[in-house]
């Protein structure tokens, strides 16, 4: 039925995550990999989530979809999507329902999540099965629709198997599963991570395009600085699965407040300005003995460090419009 | 004191069922690398640049052309020598988890070389450890915190780091590195392009750097020349920041153009444009101008004929050079 799909809500949905804790458990004990996370996600906007690997981020988008994998474990917290309810407490069923529907996932490495074995249009038909759609000619229609926007030839594409096709096409492919039934809020984990620039460049393009057209709310999961600092409208930083700084991306970027989001930014190299602006940050991510501590988790690498950094975790404080942060250097910590 | 002529590799054609064309990987490509200098290779991936760094490394022979290291043609050598001679070349990859084998120590890892070295040398083993020391302090790492570990126990710079050390281990003129830092965290990434302007300035060590990220490349490749390559030919060449700059070419373009703005520190350039990424598949003949199926601005000439890399000090192979402005320029707030 074509209907199902015109009726589309053009209301954005926000996701707010409230005492999100994940953590891992290994022989040593249990480490946090998100620990007590509090973030909403604007409506309608592209929101950025950057950090190194270990930092939680890709954990912290699976706890949304509340695909956290074993050994992990959400411990505790919640995600209430707009529409949904909390990801965390509703019936395996009605959350099997809103993965694809609700929330549309592109997975880090897109190529390890299609099936090597069956052409991508009969993926795009298991996956309307999955979810009882009963028009699958309009699903289809729509898939090529999407494709065809992403500067691919979808008749050739839906006949393909994954291995025909280059990373670039694969990344896009995934993006077109993410989005083929009409998802309202997309989470994007590393969408350019394999690629070159170009095919960086023209993703990152698409993303921006589809996001406006469809009042989508994005949520852009990336190591790359430059990534987020282009698409993102607003900027999460994390750092050893806690939040060290938001705000909007103009903001970060031109007045970072968190000693590790300046050093980050510093560490870009660039294409104009001064050659030794680019300074690299010293120091190492921290270990599972570093998140088990009592002090600043990025106290060890921090050139600003203070004799309280040592002892006590600062708190994630607002610190006006939108803009939080960590760190006991800025005001609104006593 | 690295010369290279008219380099082309050809792989060859697969007959049968799935068969296809010979692929012509590098084509007529020249350079010269100087002593201590430096030469960034940029392109998209298949673009034939890591082909280059392989057959300079020793790993792939070309078809043809010539590769003269100080002075003596390497090509012309029997096959045992020029593996011994090729050693002063040596090849950072990208993924250094790869390049380590896992069961062996940091310790067994650089000992391994550097015991061939002390045969070849007459030393002992005394000596096998001070270099081992050595190597290790001229890549930022203190021997005591690594020697006994395994590569696991490392983040992926100190990996890249050991990867470096170890290479460092046979006293190379030449260090080719193939998207050596991307697959390494971001806070630790321009450590390592640091390392490798440092073993440059300070060791007299030349490198060749291949990348697709160009602000890299600007990083590493102070005061040397950047060759942007498209399906194995090259078709801008010059002084890297004047590439950066004035480029001609409208692919060099693209590629300035993809580099990621960062908002709140820099505008857009006026001109920048951002390429859909074409169907790579396609042949396309040797008459017309490889990149025009997917210049915005071709025109007839460019379906006609294929333009010749022209100019000496910055060359292009471009019928219809304009000088684009497509780099961003930082804002002015900042300090």
């Amino acid at each position: 039925m074509a209907a199902e799909f015109e009726a589309r809500d053009f209301h954005a949905r926000g996701v707010q995550i409230r005492n999100l804790r994940v953590s891992y458990q290994t022989p040593q004990g249990d480490i946090p990999a998100v620990n007590g996370v509090n973030l909403s996600i604007a409506p309608g906007k592209i929101t950025g989530i950057i950090g190194e690997s270990g930092s939680g981020k890709s954990t912290l988008a699976m706890a949304l979809m509340n695909t956290v994998p074993r050994p992990g474990r959400i411990i505790s917290g919640s995600v209430v999507v707009d529409g949904i309810g909390d990801m965390l407490t509703i019936d395996k069923e009605s959350r099997r329902r809103a993965h694809g529907r609700h929330l549309g996932f592109v997975f880090q490495a897109s190529q390890n999540s299609l099936n090597p074995l069956r052409r991508i249009g009969a993926q795009v038909l298991d996956l309307g099965r999955s979810h009882n759609v009963k028009d699958l000619r309009a699903l289809i229609k729509r898939a090529k629709e999407l494709l065809g926007k992403m500067g691919l030839n979808a008749d050739r594409v839906l006949l393909s198997y994954q291995h025909e096709l280059s990373g670039g096409m694969r990344q896009r492919v995934g993006i077109m599963f993410a989005l083929v039934l009409d998802a309202r809020v997309v989470i994007l984990d590393e969408p350019t991570t394999a690629l070159d620039m170009l095919s960086q460049a023209s993703v990152l393009q698409i993303v921006r395009q589809i996001h406006q057209e469809r009042h989508l709310t994005t949520v852009l999961i990336s190591h790359d600085m430059g990534v987020v600092a282009d698409l993102a409208d607003n900027v999460v930083v994390m750092y050893g699965g806690e939040l060290a700084e938001q705000g909007s991306t103009e903001e970060v970027l031109a007045h970072p407040l968190h000693p590790y989001t300046q050093g980050l930014i510093k560490a870009i190299p660039r294409i104009s300005g001064p050659l030794d602006q680019a300074v690299a940050l010293p120091g190492l991510p921290p270990d599972s003995a570093a998140l088990m501590a009592h002090g600043c988790l990025f106290a060890g690498r921090c050139p600003k460090r203070l004799p309280v950094c040592g002892e006590s975790r600062p708190t994630y404080e607002s610190v006006g419009q939108g803009r939080y942060v960590a760190c006991f250097r800025v005001a609104g910590h006593d | 004191m690295i010369e290279i002529k008219n380099l082309t590799k050809v792989f060859p054609a697969r007959k049968g069922l799935l068969g296809h064309d010979a692929i012509k990987a590098v084509a007529n490509v020249c350079f010269s690398i100087p002593e201590a200098g430096s030469v960034s290779f940029i392109g998209e991936s298949g673009s034939g640049k890591t082909t280059i760094g392989r057959i300079l490394a020793g790993l792939e022979t070309p078809s043809s052309g010539d590769i003269w290291i100080q002075g003596v043609n390497v090509t012309k050598m029997p096959q045992a020598e020029r593996r011994r001679f090729l050693r002063q070349v040596q090849l950072i990859q990208q993924d250094p988890y790869q390049a380590l084998n896992p069961a062996r120590t940091i310790e067994q890892a650089l000992g391994d070389p550097l015991k061939v070295i002390a045969r070849e040398r007459g030393q002992d083993s005394a000596w096998i450890q001070t270099r081992m020391h050595d190597v290790l302090h001229r890549v930022g790492i203190e021997p005591g915190s690594v020697l006994n570990k395994y590569p696991h126990m490392l983040s992926g710079g100190q990996r890249q780091r050991i990867v470096i050390a170890r290479a460092l281990t046979v006293d190379p003129k030449v260090l080719v590195a193939d998207e050596a830092v991307s697959m390494i965290d971001v806070s630790l990434r321009l450590g390592v392009l640091k390392l490798l302007k440092d073993l440059r300035e300070q060791f007299g060590i030349s490198l060749l750097f291949i990348t697709h990220d160009v602000a890299s490349a600007r990083y590493v490749g102070q005061n040397g020349q950047l060759f942007v390559i498209y399906k194995g030919m090259v078709i801008e060449s010059g002084p890297t920041d004047q590439i950066i700059d004035q480029p001609y070419h409208p692919y060099t373009q693209a590629l300035l153009s993809a580099v990621p703005v960062l908002k709140g520190l820099e505008n857009p350039g006026p001109d920048r444009f951002i390429p859909l990424r074409g169907d790579d598949q396609e042949l396309i003949p040797d008459t017309v101008c490889l990149y025009q199926p997917r210049c915005p601005f071709a025109q007839t000439k460019c379906r006609e004929e294929r333009p010749a890399l022209q100019g000496t000090e910055h060359a292009h192979a471009c019928h219809f050079p304009v000088v684009r402005r497509v780099v961003a320029t930082v804002r002015a707030n900042e300090g």
